[in-house]
């Protein structure tokens, strides 16, 4: 008797579960057909660009909508989406590997932006467009670290005085840190030994570890740690703090772009906006109101001597190369 | 009989639709090669997670850290619960409250302003003892497995508060009588009957505060990581964050370790609970809780309750308010003080995105903890009172989403809600909501029925009433202390639940946690501390009022209110 209930309970919960799955499937069908509509989606991993958005909405009478997606989750988070139909975004903006991932994998459309015809060749490609670029420096306290004790060089970092005053992201984890590193190697340093020596020296000077970019401002700010490998954007967007960035040249980061979905809603739309997004207006916008360093020409953050500095992208690496350096990294700074 | 198996049966059709699916989806994805869709079979991920040599290392750490919080989190509690329900110690409206009020704090904002008070470099307490006893060092260390274990304690407390303390109001003080009777003082008799009977209300609040210490992750984020003290849920987040694209598969397969000792926790209570009429101290013969003078011992033990209220809350919400009238994070100091404003609490306010978080926030609050308490009753009256195999599975299957940590469950959740129409709406965050804590509504009402004898709806359904009235007239009323911890514990968490939101909140259905890990990413802690302290505030007068209303339907209250000095339980 028990167990005839029991297949009666486990087929009801087959059959419920199973039409709330083809409801999903008829739901999702519908979604790439919906009308053209006010609403453009922008799935992105960019923060602080709600005034932005506000000021395209009032000036366009669209309804540009943000959904902020984590870099972890970003590909996950669109790839579950599309193969549930259920894929809301008009444009997708990330770093650029991870754009490049989803182009792979047929989420992205080719189109062609007119605001893009000055960037530089190599800033567009396959409908994928470089903005900017995710620029990450050595951000000090000025109250506790004048101007000429401020490392010169990335080597200065090692130096025994920086010892438990310095703030990083885990570099066994953080992929823009990971990156990073790797890009000191490729691009700053003459040999691979030197490079090796200065990540001894800094891990001997006991970084505190935080999960990401965003946590290492505050610590910075409060004078808990003097200096730290942070992104000098937030010498505007944590303004009036005394924050400021060591003059290293190159300044090295992970570019950030954005692309059409091939399923758009709203192409209309996301086209339209994504002109807006390439084009000076909105570039200025993000360099002065959130300190992004963009690649529309003559456009800089409005942070003292970064029009001079030097900023470059780093290589984007593989997934294989990111959980080898983590691992290589998790080694020199002895994580436990 | 019939009616028992009935309703068994339909319930652990619904809490499976709602805790198996997603696990289901979970299982699914740690076995699948790829990372975004179900197939091609492996134990690679497995593998990968279960050989890495830090893991030994990491379920130390985690050990001690899970059970080091959980323990502290009880103690206080029976402490806290004591004082409150049993004793006449002064001011204990304020002390109940208090002892609820961190559930409202959002963890990553009470692990934050720990840093800011501890941190061994220029940590606001750590500076002011240094000075204070001419230290060469700061005395303390926050980034440290006791500081961890200390925040952590203190965050869990209130659930284990709100498990022990409906509990300790409804015990039957006769049987403390006969101990006295016997000549034993109060210690004796406080070790030797009252707690050895709270034992499922202690069990319950130790495995709930164990559970919810394995699926934590702001804690050992905030405080483990820049000590470089990694435990599970920080094991996780580096399995899924080296690499582009997230592997949750990786993230699941650990999660499935976790609900594994989750699910063996839950067999070890109810095996220790088995015999459940030892602790039932409601029958016919009526109930009457005795308040316990302290005289000589009052002022000591009110000062250990003035700490653990600073602990718990006063130095935390200075820390905040502190924190959002000044223009940055900064040491105390005139240059602070001179530089305050209201600055942060203008932008949140005017802010739509914030003002629409609190009205989503309010609602899953209010409606879900509704919800969800009406389901935690019928479920726990079927796991209590109708022993059988399909009630002991229905325990089982509703702990299932919860002992999943946050970060993986949010992602079962998605995989399975995008196969519905309730995808990226307010229904699909409800839905998960309410599955993935039902244990905190069930936890309250299990201690609480356990307590009342079955003679009770026996002489009811004897005497000619309905089922349907039984409950409503006899059990209901008798179980209000349990049915308000619950509501409480629910709306408590729904009202800043962060892990399974920030994967399922889109534009529209944007709700206060997800809201305040925007401003924290964006390093916008003055907006986050304005914002923290505004849903404190609102889930604070949510819960006094919930209170007030549960005291009013409180059994009995009409008839005692005419002898306070012996009937003062919560």
């Amino acid at each position: 008797m028990k167990f005839k209930k029991l297949l009666i309970l486990v087929a009801c919960f087959f059959v419920l579960t199973g039409s709330l799955f083809a409801m999903g499937e008829k739901e999702g069908s519908t979604a790439a057909d919906a009308p053209v509509s006010k609403k453009v989606s922008l799935y992105a991993n960019i923060t602080a660009i709600e005034p932005i958005i506000k000021y395209y909405n009032d000036k366009s009478g669209m309804e540009v909508e943000y959904t902020r997606l984590a870099t972890t989750r970003f590909v996950s988070t669109i790839l579950t989406e599309m193969e549930a139909k259920k894929l809301t975004a008009d444009l997708v903006q990330g770093p650029l590997p991870i754009l490049e991932i989803l182009r792979d994998q047929g989420v992205l459309s080719n189109y062609k932006a007119k605001a893009a015809e000055g960037y530089p060749d190599w800033a567009k490609k396959d409908g994928i467009y470089q903005f900017g670029i995710e620029y990450v420096g050595l951000i000090y306290n000025t109250k506790l670290v004048k101007a000429e004790e401020a490392p010169k060089k990335y080597e200065d970092l090692a130096d025994p005085k920086w010892k438990g005053q310095i703030v990083m992201a885990d570099p066994a984890t953080h992929a823009t840190t990971i990156s990073w590193l790797v890009g000191l190697k490729e691009h700053v340093f003459k040999t691979e030994a030197e490079w090796r020596a200065f990540l001894k020296g800094l891990a001997a000077n006991e970084p505190m570890f935080v999960a990401s970019f965003g946590p290492t401002p505050a610590p910075l700010a409060s004078g808990e740690k003097k200096i730290g490998i942070s992104m000098p954007k937030y010498i505007v967007t944590h303004a009036p703090a005394p924050l400021d960035y060591a003059k290293i040249s190159p300044m090295l980061g992970s570019p950030r772009a954005i692309a059409l979905t091939k399923a758009a809603p709203n192409p209309r739309g996301g086209e339209a906006f994504l002109e807006f997004w390439l084009g000076t207006e909105a570039a200025g916008q993000l360099a002065r109101d959130v300190g992004e360093y963009v690649l529309a020409p003559g456009v800089y953050p409005p942070i003292p001597g970064i029009d001079k500095t030097k900023v470059i992208p780093i290589r984007e690496l593989s997934d294989e190369e990111i959980q080898k350096w983590g691992a290589e990294f998790g080694k020199i700074f002895s994580l436990k | 009989m019939q009616r028992n198996t009935k309703l068994t049966w339909s319930l652990l059709l619904i809490v499976s639709l709602l805790t198996v699916a997603p696990v289901i989806m979970l299982i699914l994805g740690s076995f699948s090669s790829s990372l975004h869709s179900f197939g091609n079979f492996t134990f690679k991920k497995y593998i990968s997670v279960y050989s890495d040599p830090m893991l030994l290392g990491i379920l130390g750490n985690t050990a001690v850290f899970v059970l080091g919080s959980a323990a502290l989190a009880t103690v206080l509690a029976i402490y806290l619960a004591y004082m409150n329900n049993r004793t006449d110690i002064p001011f204990k409206v304020l002390f109940r409250v208090l002892s609820v009020v961190p559930m409202m704090i959002p963890h990553v904002l009470f692990a934050v302003s720990w840093a800011l008070l501890l941190n061994p470099s220029n940590g606001i307490l750590n500076m002011w003892l240094q000075k204070l006893f001419f230290l060469s060092k700061a005395p303390f260390n926050i980034y440290t497995i006791p500081g961890m274990v200390l925040v952590e304690g203190l965050l869990d407390l209130p659930v284990a508060y709100l498990i022990i303390s409906p509990a300790m109001a409804s015990f039957d003080a006769s049987l403390e009588e006969s101990s006295r009777v016997f000549k034993s003082g109060p210690v004796k008799t406080l070790f030797r009957i009252t707690l050895p009977i709270l034992k499922p209300a202690i069990l319950a609040a130790f495995i709930l505060c164990v559970v919810r210490g394995l699926a934590s992750f702001a804690v050992p984020s905030v405080l483990g990581m820049p000590g470089r003290v990694y435990v599970l849920s920080t094991f996780i987040y580096r399995a899924v964050t080296m690499s582009l694209i997230a592997d949750y598969g990786k993230a699941a397969a650990i999660g499935m370790s976790i609900l594994a000792i989750s699910i063996g926790l839950i067999y070890v209570y109810r095996y220790y609970t088995r015999y459940s009429d030892k602790f039932v101290t409601v029958s016919s013969r009526g109930f009457k809780p005795t308040v316990v003078e302290l005289r000589g011992a009052k002022a000591p033990l009110f000062a250990i309750l003035i700490i653990i209220s600073s602990l718990l809350i006063v130095l935390p919400v200075l820390t905040l308010l502190y924190t959002s009238l000044v223009p940055y994070i900064m040491a105390p100091g005139r240059e602070a003080f001179s530089s305050m404003s209201l600055r942060h609490w203008h932008t949140v306010i005017k802010d739509p995105v914030s003002l629409r978080s609190l009205k989503n926030s309010l609602f899953l609050g209010l409606a879900g903890a509704t919800v969800g308490s009406f389901l935690s009753i019928l479920i726990s009256y079927v796991i209590v009172k109708v022993k059988s195999r399909a009630s002991g599975f229905l325990e089982s299957i509703s702990f299932l989403s919860f002992s999943f940590p946050g970060i993986v469950i949010g992602i079962g959740f998605m995989w399975y809600f995008v196969r519905t129409p309730i995808y990226a709406s307010i229904w699909a965050l409800f839905l998960a909501y309410v599955a993935t804590y039902l244990p905190y509504g069930i936890r309250p009402m299990t201690s609480a029925f356990i307590q009342i004898h079955s003679s009770l709806e026996e002489s009811s359904l004897v005497s000619g009433a309905s089922f349907a009235t039984t409950m409503r007239r006899i059990v209901v009323p008798l179980l209000v202390p349990g049915i308000v911890s619950s509501w409480v514990l629910l709306a408590s968490m729904f009202f800043r639940e962060l892990s399974v939101s920030v994967v399922l909140s889109r534009p529209g259905t944007e709700v206060l946690a997800v809201q305040i890990l925007r401003f924290s990413e964006d390093g916008q802690w003055g907006r986050l501390s304005a914002l923290g302290l505004i849903m404190i505030a609102v889930a604070t007068i949510m819960v006094v009022g919930v209170n007030a209303l549960g005291a009013r339907f409180k059994p009995g209250e009409s008839r005692e209110k005419k002898k306070p000095k012996n009937w003062q339980a919560a």
